[in-house]
């Protein structure tokens, strides 16, 4: 197979410090994106509002996006509307659901061992109707799976999200300080902020994400449309380092050393150190390749169109057109050289 | 009832020198202003609160999110604050904005010409306070530099058992390679190295 030369080799992509930025982390030091001819630096960035505008503004190349974020920045929800486009999901599941110890102490007499989250949802629900002040949740970003998640998980349970509990947002960093403090009871988000929470014993993983939608797309790599109109070379061979990153993740034998990659001072915190060492009983089943992993999936780009339809975020419209237009599964195909059989995708 | 030109703005900044200068630059405007130093979790109530026509934020602090939730569920709220680029039409301002790292998130309905006013005076004054700290830090990294470098080194000699030579070739090769400054390279394999023989006793 013959592969064009990239329009662009020195690009700047950027990642926010959680477990799930691993790709692209991986694909620099383990060399995958120099076999691509790409020279690529990775920019930290501390919030998700960063990552939309230094994309839409053209001072990052492309970004670890919350998977609705593509869809959000080209419906306009919370900024100007930029058109943007992903061609590779990076993982799948890692967000769960934690509750401050004192809140799971108080629902455990109704809980059976390893409750699932319907009984954890009936027993929370008993306990707020006890209640004269409604519980704190919080989450870190409006459009985010975390949100929906949580949003989606207490409906199901027959809590209303806007009326039977407050809903505020925290900073990841800051959800197990708060927690500490008593200002919420609980919180939807990402590795490793509920392993941490449960192993300094402020809280307890009640239930994940994987629980509530299994499979679910959790990060992608994001561009604007107009990036990857100008340059398809480079956007395919930064997909395909990208996959080769999630590969090279997937091996069991090549954990311990990325762990290692991960911990260096450009990338995660001190804080994340303990990570890896997650000895949480239920299943986060957070990955990052395998069968049906990387390939931006119509069928989730639809689920969170209709997420921010649902909770008010978007009046609503063509969501198939929207769908196709931002989840590129083509632009992953003719990537890794698999057009022959995406007409079945 | 107030000066019509005068507007209620919250500053969120972790740089007390700089929020202390926009400070006294947005209030000779004739604005009222209230900073927010620390990175609380009382964030959402201080702007309930307040009720700032708007609120002037760094790009690189975690509550960015915080402030987009609350943009997000406004709906509901008295009063409604939508991120600034949202509506700015002119897209020159805005690029200097995330250019200087400054980001606003103003009342739903306030007008641009005000809003430009005080944008304006926050890139001055955020540029500002970039190019003093450069210079200062240009100043103080290049004496402190050379202690990391040879920091750095020694413990390269001391953990690969080479020579001074062949410690500074690594350095140089790991600079390259991930396309850093000899000095941070050099503070990595610190951090990295005396994490890894933290049981060790006589570190230096």
């Amino acid at each position: 197979m013959s592969i064009a030369t990239p329009e662009k080799t020195a690009l700047k992509l950027g990642f926010v410090p959680l477990l799930d930025c691993a790709p692209l982390v991986i694909a620099r030091e383990k060399g995958f994106f120099a076999t691509e001819g790409l020279n690529v630096v990775l920019s930290r960035e501390s919030n998700w509002a960063n990552i939309r505008d230094k994309v839409s503004f053209g001072l990052l190349d492309g970004a670890q996006m919350l998977s609705p974020m593509p869809l959000a920045a080209t419906l306009g929800l919370g900024s100007r509307p930029t058109p943007m486009v992903t061609g590779l999901a990076l993982s799948m599941n890692g967000n769960a659901v934690t509750l401050s110890a004192e809140l799971y102490r108080a629902l455990s007499p109704q809980l059976r061992d390893r409750p699932n989250p319907a009984e954890v949802g009936n027993a929370l629900k008993q306990w707020i109707s006890t209640l004269r002040t409604k519980p704190v949740f919080a989450t870190v970003y409006p459009y985010s799976c975390q949100h929906y998640q949580l949003r989606y998980w207490l409906t199901a349970s027959g809590i209303n999200p806007d009326t039977d509990v407050t809903l505020i947002a925290v900073p990841p960093t800051q959800m197990i300080s708060t927690m500490h403090d008593r200002m919420i009871d609980g919180y939807c988000a990402g590795e490793p902020w509920n392993s941490l929470a449960q192993q300094c014993g402020e809280g307890t993983v009640a239930l994940t994400g994987y629980q509530i939608w299994p499979d679910s797309i959790e990060k992608v790599f994001g561009v604007t449309q107009h990036w990857a109109d100008a340059h398809p070379n480079t956007h395919e061979a930064l997909i395909r380092a990208l996959v080769n990153a999630c590969e090279w993740l997937s091996h069991n034998d090549n954990h311990a050393e990325a762990l290692e990659l991960l911990r260096l001072p450009p990338y995660l915190d001190q804080s994340a150190i303990p990570l890896g060492q997650s000895d949480t009983v239920l299943p986060i089943m957070q990955s990052f390749f395998g069968p049906g992993v990387n390939c931006p999936s119509l069928s989730h780009a639809h689920l969170m169109l209709e997420q921010m339809e649902r909770w008010g975020q978007w009046h609503g419209g063509d969501r198939d057109q929207i769908a196709r237009q931002v989840y590129r599964h083509d632009i992953y195909s003719k990537a890794l050289g698999l057009e022959r059989f995406s007409q079945h995708a | 009832m107030k000066d019509s030109r005068s507007l209620d703005v919250l500053i969120i900044d972790d740089e007390p020198t700089r929020a202390d200068a926009l400070f006294d630059a947005l209030n000779a405007l004739g604005h009222k202003v209230v900073c927010h130093l620390s990175d609380s979790h009382r964030l959402c109530d201080q702007v309930s609160e307040l009720s700032p026509d708007m609120v002037i934020i760094d790009m690189d602090s975690p509550n960015r999110d915080t402030l987009e939730s609350m943009a997000a569920m406004s709906r509901s709220n008295p009063r409604p604050i939508v991120f600034f680029a949202e509506k700015a039409d002119d897209s020159e301002s805005i690029s200097a904005a995330i250019s200087a790292g400054v980001s606003a998130y103003v009342a739903d309905g306030l007008q641009t010409d005000r809003v430009k006013a005080i944008m304006d005076t926050a890139i001055a004054q955020f540029d500002a306070f970039h190019s003093l700290r450069t210079e200062l830090e240009k100043t103080k990294s290049q004496l402190s530099e050379r202690k990391v470098v040879e920091k750095a080194k020694g413990m390269l000699m001391k953990h690969q058992g080479c020579d001074e030579e062949q410690a500074y070739k690594t350095l140089r090769k790991l600079a390259m390679d991930r396309s850093q400054k000899l000095v941070e390279v050099a503070q990595s394999v610190i951090d990295i190295l005396e994490l890894t023989t933290l049981p060790n006793a006589g570190k230096r």
